[in-house]
């Protein structure tokens, strides 16, 4: 627990009705999306300005206290998970939008600000904010710079990064650091390019350069229903083959499809494998490749394909997709959500591989892929109830990940490693590798204050040394095993 | 060697020889050229410079070792053997290829599946993918497919001490760890050398018509510049070129052949009484000979995207003014090249308040004005780079822990890095 003296001062850097430290409030904050983690922070912080962060990251710093920052805590992979008796910096009233301008298409925003009110804002003008994580109605755009967030348009249209022009970034020391700007290419080092993606590592962003897109001038949504989801991501491979980029290449095996349909009616036909495939552009563009889209999926043996006739069709097709995750809590008392990618060539490999492992451990593995990219999030159903089950969900969930890495993939797509995966990018990335992006943690954070023991498998102290690996003192005891 | 060097330049010769073979090491001019074939090599060479403390500057074609701030090195470390398209994976649209090939070269490759990395750098025939990296170049492709942070998924990199290692991999959609390959790119050598570079890919464009429009200012583009980047016909590229007397507007257009006719009808209607006529596709060299002028000073401007036209005008403006002519090549991203060449009776010094004019105009909308190719006349009257960012000591703090001995293109980049 953090002293009285401490939260005096945290309380007079944001103000009374800024700081929450009764433990039935704090309870609210002891956990994001990934659930099954959960630690008490020493108390939450509500700055309204950048100024107020500041103050706030000052008091740490002089203290050494650890801080999280959150947004919506809506993550999966544990990034705003709270540090033991530390600070969680929760950006949720830094809400505002600060500047629009359409002509050169950038929005400046706080971090508090969600996904989707970015595009609502600039809607009018015929703009829109491409990244759609499937959160996009409640998470931050803070959170999603955290994170590099990505969503089913990032195979047409980028992730976080691709539209993050600049960053104001308060960093771990309390200094203030200006990132990027409105115009590209900014002498110095890309750092907009490495802070977005950092998982709040690297400081707090307190603005956020956004850039917008035009919206496109038509859409269209097709369905294809085929017997496997190999014969899905057949047609996948030939759409891309083919030369186009389509905005979105979905596909949902048959216990998602009964997952969205339980929960969202979104009349999905029954099959083994369901493509979703969306184009956007001019018109008569998306009339010819569209004819195409339906040709490669006929040949591919498509049983049945619609197209979406109107917009309320489209929104419907959509929601059932986004809503898949939680939609698995209707067919399962519980699940883990994975998020792991592989070269899209390499999906009935991997399809068949998931299919003998989950099998063998007698559990039931829902998938509903990005297909485009490869990124898969496979779904474990299991019984917590049932004694042990949880250990080997869990087990298998992470050896799907493993199995990833081996087909050349990564073991996270856009959840980001978090909590959750820190011992898998320790799989991913060899000792070198590892040392060398310590390196520009200790060049941001050399105490280790911003959202510490996250990301990285193991501890280090800044003055470690790049080089071969060397097993930890625990390790060499025979204490601690380092996967 | 130089006086801070612990070692005799006839040692440091034989070491270097030890490691990549003595055919492939050799005194050229006032430094030692060495040739590595691989990335433990480099890991050798780079190892043996940070602990006797000598410069080395990497290089590929060279086309662009005169840029940033002058730098002498005791080593060239040349990657030209290095050339080898390791992987082309193109049914998953992705690639890895070695730091000293030229990209052309790797273009040639790709195109064997219709693919290509899309980025349109200077000196294609010349340049490497290490080179168009350090120095982060782009050109009017830009527009749609993004830059090198959009379009490089993955990096293997060799650090001043000798430590190899990769960072992201050879999927698009990845989040896993940081992306040191962005720190990478753009960073002048100054952080470490590109050995190996994955790609995603694009399908080449294979139905594009290129269309200019001609006009007196670049002012009167303006307004049907803007129209056509809100119109839905998608450009692939647009750039304005202005030289004295008169000014072009180049697009692009790519689509499926069955609409392209459409398309360009679309793009003549927004030109009002201005002739739209088609174009070679040749235009789109006009950056490249921005750089042949004989005695220009070339820079890179960083302007914001609807300020371009503006700009363009006011730099022809004031340089008239100073008996200088100036040449622009402007992307629609903002970001613009332009050649300053002084005519009879033109000082250098009017060449350097022109840019200091143009960098003070910029500034307050987050503009910038980087100097590419320098004259003789202009060094040290004036900063290359100019930054003035307050992100400048987090710069310098990474260069430190990344070189401690700075060894890597010391003081060649922004703040002295």
């Amino acid at each position: 627990m953090l002293p009285q003296s401490q939260i005096d001062e945290l309380r007079a850097a944001v103000g009374a009705d800024g700081l929450i430290t009764a433990e039935s409030q704090l309870q609210t904050y002891e956990c994001d999306g990934l659930t099954n983690f959960r630690v008490l922070p020493g108390a939450v912080a509500l700055p309204r300005s950048t100024e107020e962060v500041r103050a706030l990251v000052r008091i740490c710093a002089r203290h050494k206290i650890p801080f999280v920052s959150r947004g919506a805590g809506t993550g999966l992979s544990g990034g705003a998970l709270p540090a033991a008796g530390g600070v969680v910096v929760s950006l949720a009233r830094m809400n505002r939008i600060l500047e629009v301008d359409i002509a050169n298409r950038f929005v400046v925003v706080e971090p508090g600000v969600i996904n989707a009110h970015v595009s609502q804002r600039v809607a009018g003008d015929g703009y829109f904010y491409a990244p759609d994580p499937s959160s996009q109605s409640v998470c931050t755009i803070g959170g999603n710079v955290a994170e590099n967030s990505g969503g089913a348009h990032c195979l047409k249209y980028g992730f976080t990064v691709t539209h993050t022009l600049a960053l104001e970034v308060v960093l771990p020391s309390s200094e203030l650091a200006h990132f990027g700007a409105k115009t590209l290419d900014a002498p110095g080092y890309d750092l907009a390019g490495v802070f977005v993606g950092s998982e709040g590592t690297l400081g707090i962003a307190t603005k956020i350069t956004l850039r917008i897109v035009r919206r496109p001038e038509m859409v269209q949504t097709l369905l294809a229903a085929f017997a496997t989801p190999s014969a899905a991501g057949q047609t996948v491979s030939d759409i891309i083959a083919a030369g186009m980029l389509p905005a979105a290449l979905e596909i949902m095996d048959t216990l998602a499809i009964e997952a969205a349909e339980a929960a969202v009616h979104a009349h999905y036909p029954k099959c083994g494998g369901l493509l979703l495939v969306e184009l956007d552009g001019a018109c008569d563009e998306v009339e010819i490749l569209m004819r195409e889209v339906r040709a490669i999926a006929e040949k591919n043996g498509a049983a049945e394909i619609r197209v979406a006739q109107s917009e309320a069709e489209r929104a419907l097709i959509w929601k059932g997709r986004k809503a898949a995750f939680a939609a698995v809590g209707r067919i399962s008392p519980n699940y883990i959500v994975q998020d792991g990618v592989i070269p899209r060539t390499a999906l009935p490999r991997v399809l068949s591989d998931i299919e003998r492992m989950s099998s063998a451990v007698q559990l039931r593995v829902a998938n509903v892929f990005h297909a485009g990219d490869g990124n898969l999030h496979p779904l474990v159903l299991y019984d917590r109830e049932i004694a042990g089950q949880e250990e080997i969900a869990l087990d298998l969930s992470y050896r799907i990940l493993n199995l990833c890495v081996d087909n050349g993939g990564s073991i996270t797509g856009e959840h980001g490693v978090g909590k959750e995966k820190q011992q898998a990018l320790g799989y991913m990335f060899a000792e070198p590798d590892l040392a060398t992006m310590q390196l520009v943690r200790c060049a941001f954070d050399p105490e280790g204050l911003s959202n510490p023991d996250k990301v990285f498998p193991r501890p280090r102290l800044c003055a470690d040394k790049p080089g071969p690996y060397e097993p930890h003192p625990l390790e060499k005891a025979g204490v601690a095993e380092i996967f | 060697m130089s006086a801070t060097a612990t070692i005799t330049r006839e040692e440091a010769l034989a070491r270097l020889a030890a490691i990549v073979g003595p055919e492939h090491a050799r005194v050229e001019g006032d430094a030692l050229r060495v040739e590595p074939a691989d990335a433990e090599q480099v890991a050798g060479a780079l190892s043996f410079a940070h602990e006797c403390e000598v410069s080395v500057v990497p290089t590929g074609g060279g086309s662009k070792l005169a840029w940033g701030s002058p730098v002498a090195p005791e080593i060239f470390l040349a990657l030209d053997r290095m050339h080898a398209v390791r992987e082309h994976a193109w049914q998953d649209m992705t690639c890895t290829v070695e730091a000293g090939c030229t990209w052309a070269g790797m273009q040639r490759e790709l195109a064997q599946h219709g693919q290509m990395v899309a980025l349109d750098p200077l000196w294609p025939e010349r340049a490497t993918v290490g080179g168009v990296l350090a120095t982060n170049d782009s050109g009017a492709l830009r527009l749609r497919y993004g830059g090198l942070r959009d379009l490089v998924i993955g990096m293997t990199i060799v650090l001043a001490d000798g430590t190899v290692a990769k960072s992201g991999g050879k999927v698009v959609k990845n989040v896993a760890g940081y992306d040191l390959h962005k720190l990478m790119t753009g960073s002048f050598g100054t952080l470490g050398v590109i050995t190996e570079v994955n790609f995603r890919l694009h399908p080449v464009e294979r139905d594009a018509r290129t269309f200019s429009v001609v006009a007196q200012y670049a002012t009167q583009l303006a307004g049907p510049l803007a129209a056509l980047l809100h119109a839905q016909i998608g450009p692939s590229a647009v750039q304005l070129r202005t030289a004295a007397g008169q000014c072009a507007l180049d697009v692009r257009l790519c689509a499926r052949s069955e609409c392209l006719d459409n398309h360009a009808e679309k793009l003549r209607s927004l030109f009002g009484g201005l002739a739209v006529e088609e174009a070679d596709e040749r235009v789109w060299q006009a950056r490249q000979q921005l750089f042949a002028e004989p005695g220009a000073v070339v820079m890179k401007m960083s302007v914001l995207p609807a300020e371009v036209c503006t700009i363009a005008d006011a730099v022809k403006e004031s340089a008239v003014a100073k008996s200088i002519d100036a040449s622009i090549v402007a992307q629609a991203t903002g970001l613009m090249t332009a050649a300053l060449a002084e005519r009879g009776g033109a000082k250098s010094e009017d060449a350097a308040g022109l840019i200091e004019t143009l960098r003070a105009r910029l500034r307050p909308s987050g503009g910038s004005v980087a100097v590419m190719q320098m004259l003789d006349a202009l060094r040290g009257r004036i900063d290359v780079w100019d930054c003035r960012s307050d992100a400048l000591a987090m710069m310098r703090e990474i260069k430190r822990r990344f070189d401690a001995n700075r060894i890597l293109s010391p003081g060649r980049f922004v703040g002295g890095i």
